[in-house]
C-alpha cells in the first residue's frame, strides 16, 4: 500500500466499501484518518512477533 | 451541616441511614443547584428531576420503615449518555440516535437502582464516547466547573463536570482509552477503569469490545471503591464479563502504603512523551509524598507509550468502525466532524493490522503484568497536561493524544485517576495509579493513602465566581 494517498484515491477506496455518500469535507476528514491509522500501524513492532504469538482473545468455549 | 453539595457518598449514606438528612431534602438541593449552575456547565445531557424525586420519596419511605439497601440508597447519582436507563432516550449526544429509547436497563443502571439510588439524570458525553469536545452536535459539550472555558475531558465528560461541581456525589462513566480518567484528571476527581470484564457492559453502547470498561467517578477514593462495588460482578449476559467473584474494593482502604512497593513509569511523560512542566512535578511530588509515607518507590521500565497508544488505537479504531460502518454510509453526515473523522479511521485497517495488535496486545500484558513481581502497583501519569481551552479546536487535537491512559486499556487491569494538585492557573492535575487484574482493592488502599495525605479532595470549584461562556445556539 502506499504511503501517500489522494484525496481521489481515498474517494475510490470509500466508494469501494460502500461509502458513497461522503461530501468533499468528509472525505479530507477520511485522508487525515487513513494517514494517521497507517501511522499507527507503522509504528507497531510486529516484526517482534513470532508464528506462535496468539491474540489477546482467543475463543474458550468452555468458559461459557 | 455540611454543604450537601459536597457530602461524599460515605458521608451522605450515615446521614441518611441515621435519618438525620431526608433523601427527598438531598436530592432538592441538588436539584436546586444544577438549575442555577448547568446551563452554563452541560454536566446533563438529559436532567431528570421528576425521576430523582420519586427515587428519594421511595428511598425516604424505605428507609423510614428500616429497609435500608446500603451506602447508595437516597443518594443521587448520573449516567452518562451511553447507558441504558429503561424509558429514557440514549442518545451517546448524537443525532444518530437522538429517539434512541432504551428497553431496558444496562446491567450498571439496574443495579444502581436495587442500591436505590436517586436517578438525576443523563450526563453529557463526547459523540459516541469518541468524538468531542464538538460544537456541532445537538446539544453542547460539557465544560470544565474550574474554569467554563477549558475542557473537561471526556469522553465522559459530564460524568466528570456534574461529579467536580457539586451537582452529584458520583457517576458513572466508560473507558475505552482513558475516558474515565481523561475526565478525572482535568476535573479534579476519582476515576477508575476497573479490571477488563469486572463490571458488565450490557446495555452500554460499545465503543470497542475487547477495550470497553465501565467505572465510576467520585469525588473521594472511599466513594469510588463504595461505587465500583455496588456495579461488580458477574454477567452471564456479557460475553465479556469474568467469572471471577468481585471482591471488596474498599477492603485495604485504610491499610496505608508502609512497605508497598510502587514502581514509577517516568518514562510515558518524561521520554516518550514530554510532559508539561508542571503536571510532570504534581506526579514527581506524588511519588515523594508516597515515598514519605513509607513505600519504597522506584523506577520501572515498560514498552514505550508510543507503541501502547498504537495497539490501542488500532484494535480501537477497527472494532469502532465494524459498529459505525453501516451508520457512515447511509448518514455520515448526521456524524459531529470529530467522531466522523476518529471513527472512519478504521475504514482501511487491514485484517491483519487489526489481529496483529490484537497479537502484540497479549505480549505488552504479559510483559507488563511481569512487572508486578517486583511492585505492588504502578504509577504514571494520565494526562499529560492540564486542560486546554475548550473552544481552540488546535490545542484539543494536541493534547488529546498526549496521555498515558490507553496502555491499560490495553493491558486490562485496573487504572485509576486521582488529583495530585493543581496548576499555578488553578487547573487540576492528576496521577494514575494502576494494578494487576483484579487488585483493584490495592489500587485503592494506594489512592486512599495518597488523598488523606494531601486532602486535594477538599478543594472545589467556585461556580458562582465564574462569567458564563458565549450562549449555545445549537446545531442540529
Amino acid at each position: 500500500m502506499k504511503d501517500e494517498l489522494t484525496l481521489e484515491e481515498v474517494r475510490r477506496m470509500a466508494v469501494e466499501i460502500g461509502l458513497t455518500r461522503l461530501t468533499v469535507e468528509h472525505l479530507q476528514q477520511l485522508l487525515r484518518a487513513t494517514q494517521a491509522a497507517r501511522a499507527r500501524r507503522a509504528a507497531l513492532p510486529v516484526a517482534t512477533l513470532g508464528p506462535a504469538d496468539e491474540p489477546a482473545h482467543v475463543f474458550r468455549p468452555e468458559e461459557r | 451541616m455540611t454543604d450537601l453539595a459536597w457530602l461524599t457518598v460515605a458521608e451522605a449514606a450515615g446521614l441518611l441511614r441515621g435519618r438525620k438528612l431526608s433523601p427527598v431534602e438531598y436530592a432538592r438541593a441538588l436539584i436546586d443547584r444544577i438549575e442555577r449552575h448547568d446551563g452554563t456547565l452541560n454536566g446533563f445531557l438529559r436532567f431528570t428531576p421528576e425521576i430523582a424525586l420519586e427515587d428519594a420519596r421511595r428511598a425516604e419511605a424505605e428507609i423510614a420503615r428500616g429497609a435500608w439497601r446500603g451506602p447508595l440508597h437516597g443518594v443521587p447519582y448520573g449516567l452518562k449518555d451511553i447507558i441504558d436507563y429503561a424509558g429514557l432516550p440514549t442518545t451517546a449526544h448524537s443525532k444518530i440516535l437522538k429517539d434512541n429509547v432504551a428497553a431496558a436497563d444496562a446491567q450498571v443502571a439496574a443495579k444502581l437502582k436495587a442500591a436505590g439510588g436517586v436517578f438525576m439524570g443523563k450526563l453529557s458525553t463526547h459523540e459516541f464516547a469518541i468524538g468531542g469536545p464538538s460544537f456541532d452536535l445537538p446539544w453542547p459539550p460539557a465544560r470544565n466547573p474550574w474554569n467554563r472555558d477549558h475542557f473537561c475531558g471526556g469522553s465522559s465528560s459530564g460524568s466528570g463536570a456534574a461529579t467536580a461541581a457539586g451537582f452529584l456525589p458520583a457517576a458513572i462513566g466508560t473507558d475505552t482509552g482513558g475516558s474515565v480518567r481523561n475526565p478525572a484528571s482535568m476535573c479534579g476527581v476519582v476515576g477508575i477503569k476497573p479490571t477488563y470484564g469486572l463490571v458488565s457492559r450490557r446495555g452500554v453502547l460499545p465503543l470497542a469490545f475487547s477495550l470497553d470498561h465501565v467505572g465510576p467517578l467520585t469525588r473521594t477514593v472511599r466513594d469510588n471503591a463504595l461505587m465500583l462495588d455496588l456495579i461488580a460482578g458477574v454477567d452471564p449476559l456479557d460475553p465479556g464479563s469474568s467469572d471471577r467473584a468481585a471482591g471488596s474494593s474498599a477492603a485495604e482502604l485504610d491499610r496505608g502504603v508502609k512497605g508497598l512497593r510502587i514502581g514509577v513509569i517516568r518514562h510515558f511523560y518524561t521520554r516518550d512523551m514530554q510532559a508539561d512542566p508542571e503536571m510532570a512535578a504534581g506526579i514527581d511530588a506524588a511519588a515523594k509524598k508516597l515515598a514519605g509515607l513509607g513505600a519504597k518507590v522506584s523506577e520501572i521500565e515498560t514498552a514505550p507509550l508510543g507503541v501502547y497508544n498504537a495497539c490501542n488505537r488500532t484494535i480501537l479504531t477497527s472494532e469502532g468502525f465494524a459498529i459505525h460502518e453501516k451508520w457512515l454510509r447511509e448518514r455520515p453526515q448526521d456524524y459531529g466532524a470529530f467522531a466522523r473523522e476518529r471513527l472512519m479511521a478504521g475504514a482501511f485497517v487491514r485484517a491483519a493490522d487489526y489481529v496483529n495488535a490484537t497479537r502484540l496486545r497479549r505480549k505488552l500484558a504479559d510483559s507488563f503484568h511481569a512487572l508486578f513481581s517486583g511492585i505492588d502497583v504502578a504509577v504514571t501519569a494520565s494526562s499529560l497536561d492540564p486542560p486546554c481551552r475548550i473552544d481552540d479546536p488546535h490545542a484539543i487535537e494536541h493534547t488529546y493524544a498526549r496521555q498515558a491512559r490507553a496502555p491499560f486499556n490495553v493491558t486490562g487491569g485496573p487504572a485509576l485517576s486521582v488529583p495530585a494538585g493543581f496548576s499555578k492557573a488553578g487547573l487540576p492535575l492528576a496521577m494514575q495509579i494502576v494494578g494487576k487484574p483484579f487488585t483493584e482493592a490495592l489500587v485503592y488502599r494506594v489512592a486512599q493513602a495518597y488523598e488523606q495525605a494531601t486532602r486535594w479532595d477538599a478543594r472545589h470549584p467556585a461556580l458562582s465566581n465564574q462569567a458564563p461562556p458565549r450562549p449555545w445556539k445549537g446545531a442540529a
